[in-house]
């Protein structure tokens, strides 16, 4: 791999949670022990369950929430530690889309302000015009036409907001774009524009997508490579190719099952072989391997050691201790 | 297929749903109808503002103030739209039950799980409070509440997510419906949780021989467990048919070009989706002609100059130029 654009070392973002007055706060562990290397120009996904640490793992990349153990390590330099003003020019090369794409916009600004904003934070000595040029470009670059730039938020529908959020997010051509939930909230046929709409704007301007997503569809149409996270811990981490085609992990394959087809030979059956269970409570998780209590293949020695990562082949790792076993029973979910 | 001659359960015809709002009558229905066999589920497939939703809740009597209803819709050979609510009351978690998307929303907070299973269960049945909770409990189980005794006693927000929509169609099948009338159910929901609910559902309807409505955006939830697919776009059903035909082979060119759009789990490809370009409609300024017709691929003169008619009998689309099965 090249030098890494993004590196995380055993990133844990734990949650102190109050357990009454008199009683000692626990922690809730939301990202737990996380190593990660992204390269510069690839489209990671980070996909799981509701709580299962994607969003946390993607907002403590950007310090919007605070880490408490492991590094960030940003263009080979550890930034934990570093206070906000050391931090803030660094945030010109680290963008996020939100998921909700009415409400991550003002609706007090212009779109024309609110597309400028990062460049009157970041860009200073630009002057109105080029400013202006600057918002007028990457609004056309997110197929919105230059008279947008006087009207409000609410004027829009969900699938242009969100092409506003994106271009308030690549107007200072980012490295790193982050994109949490970016088309959870829209309609399906709106859904595909947006998606076609990131992988145009990833090849032309070469930066470096981190999309944190519950739809492992459209992740495997945008990602090179994906990380499957359960209890804030890492499953599985592999190229789509490999992910999608020889999923390790039981967890995997349960998640992969679960994704509806839109074919009545096949969704039928595929229904049958829903996982089962639910996401144990965060705040108590089982010992040993988190996902055990959901996993039909646990054996009493899953619950005594949790699961290192381990490699399977080049750009292909899963945390269980019984990959093996499992792939050679043919047991597929 | 045998649900042929099953009895029709709910008989929806020349539905339409029109709103009066400051800028004026909005039209969100037209003309919608549907049967639905017992035993028999259809899938309602549509994306925001099609329509879906206000048709069934024409049909349960649950519209804004501000809407005014037409047409005719039966449960059986009773009338429902116009009836007062005290009529309505006769059918609504009786014969005629409803899930909504959100569960959480839709549970009452401040009261436990068996109370509100067990309020319509006494409401409308009359029996005793413990044989109302004995019942309860026996309605969880069946719906595959985990600890069943337990959660009883427990309120809504000590449940998950998954958890709450299994109490929510407790409740649905508490008096033994007819009809029921599944809004979004899974789209909260995880997808490994919406799995385990849309299998739930499949294997009530199979054993209960209930006839359903599931309304939904996602035709991979429809493709599981729907024997008939109807799709709606701005306010009118475009096409109906089984689910195999109107997946394996649709005709409109607005559900072909939707199945097209949507990324699948089982797609290697890499390229950019073939979307739909444009947006869904303004229902205040429909074009002319076909609603479809602004970002249509087939559109020409006619499609501008005329809406098409939801043609055929059991097989339906509305047309100009429907696709031909390749």
């Amino acid at each position: 791999m090249t030098d890494p654009l993004l590196e995380l070392r055993d990133l844990r973002v734990w949650f102190p949670i109050g357990d009454g007055l008199f009683r000692a706060k626990r922690n809730l562990r939301a990202v737990d022990g996380i190593d990660l290397r992204v390269a510069p120009g690839e489209a990671l996904g980070i996909v799981g369950e509701s709580g299962c640490g994607k969003s946390t793992l993607a907002r403590a990349i950007l310090r919007l929430v605070r880490t408490s153990g492991g590094q960030v390590v940003w263009l080979g330099k550890p930034i934990e530690g570093w206070s906000t003003s050391r931090v803030r020019p660094l945030r010109r090369d680290m963008q996020i889309v939100f998921q909700d794409p009415l409400a991550s916009l003002d609706p007090r600004m212009t779109v024309g302000e609110i597309v400028a904003e990062p460049l009157r934070v970041h860009a200073r000595d630009l002057s109105r015009a080029e400013r202006r040029e600057r918002v007028i470009d990457i609004l056309a670059r997110v197929g919105l036409p230059a008279d947008v730039v006087n009207r409000y938020p609410h004027e829009f529908s969900g699938g242009q907001c969100q092409r506003i959020g994106i271009a308030r997010a690549m107007v200072l051509r980012p490295k790193l774009l982050v994109c949490d939930e970016p088309v959870s909230a829209l309609d399906v046929s709106i859904q595909a524009q947006i998606v076609n709409l990131l992988q145009d704007l990833k090849r032309d301007f070469g930066m470096t997508i981190l999309f944190v997503s519950h739809n492992l569809a459209v992740v495997r149409r945008l990602c090179d490579r994906v990380l499957v996270l359960y209890l804030g811990k890492p499953m599985e981490l592999a190229s789509t190719d490999l992910l999608y085609s020889q999923p390790r992990h039981p967890y995997t394959q349960g998640l992969l099952a679960a994704v509806p087809v839109p074919d009545p030979d096949l969704q039928p059956q595929r229904l049958g072989g829903a996982l089962g269970g639910e996401l144990p409570s965060p705040m108590a998780p089982p010992s040993g391997c988190v996902f055990r209590t959901r996993c039909a293949h646990a054996v009493a020695a899953c619950a005594a050691a949790a699961p290192r990562l381990q490699s399977v082949e080049t750009g292909h790792e899963v945390a269980c201790d019984r990959w093996r076993e499992i792939s050679a029973s043919g047991a597929v979910a | 297929m045998s649900q042929d001659e099953a009895p029709v359960a709910l008989d929806i015809e020349q539905l339409s749903v029109v709103f009066d709002t400051p800028d004026g009558p909005l039209s969100a229905v037209n003309d919608f109808a549907l049967e639905i066999r017992r035993g028999e589920c259809v899938g309602v497939v549509g994306e925001s503002g099609a329509g879906k939703s206000q048709s069934f809740l024409a049909v349960m009597g649950l519209l804004a103030a501000n809407a005014r209803v037409s047409g005719q819709a039966r449960l059986g050979t009773e009338p429902l739209i116009g009836r007062s609510i005290a009529e309505l009351n006769q059918f609504r978690g009786v014969k005629l039950s409803m899930i909504f998307q959100d569960p959480m929303t839709s549970l009452t907070p401040h009261m436990t799980v068996g109370e509100q299973i067990a309020e319509s269960i006494i409401h409308h049945l009359k029996i005793s409070a413990d044989a109302a909770r004995a019942r309860a409990l026996a309605l969880l189980e069946q719906v595959q509440v985990t600890d069943a005794p337990r959660r009883l006693d427990q309120y809504p927000h000590e449940l998950s997510g998954g958890m709450r929509q299994r109490v929510m169609i407790a409740i649905a099948l508490a008096c033994d419906p007819e009809v029921l009338i599944a809004d979004e159910p899974t789209t909260a929901l995880d997808v490994t949780i919406q799995a385990q609910i849309l299998a739930l559902l499949a294997k009530l309807k199979r054993e209960r021989g209930m006839a359903m409505a599931l309304i939904t955006h996602d035709l991979g939830v429809v493709a599981g467990i729907a024997d008939r697919v109807a799709v709606m776009y701005a306010g009118r059903v475009v096409e109906l048919g089984t689910v195999h035909e109107v997946l394996k082979a649709p005709k409109h060119p607005y559900t072909a070009a939707l199945l097209a759009s949507m990324p699948r789990i089982d797609d290697t490809g890499t390229g950019p989706l073939p979307a739909i370009g444009g947006q869904p409609p303004n229902p205040r300024r429909l074009p002319p002609g076909c609603a479809f017709g602004p970002r249509c691929e087939r559109v020409d003169e006619t499609c501008r100059a005329a809406r098409p008619a939801l043609a055929g009998h059991d097989r339906r689309v509305a047309c100009h130029h429907p696709l031909e099965r390749p």
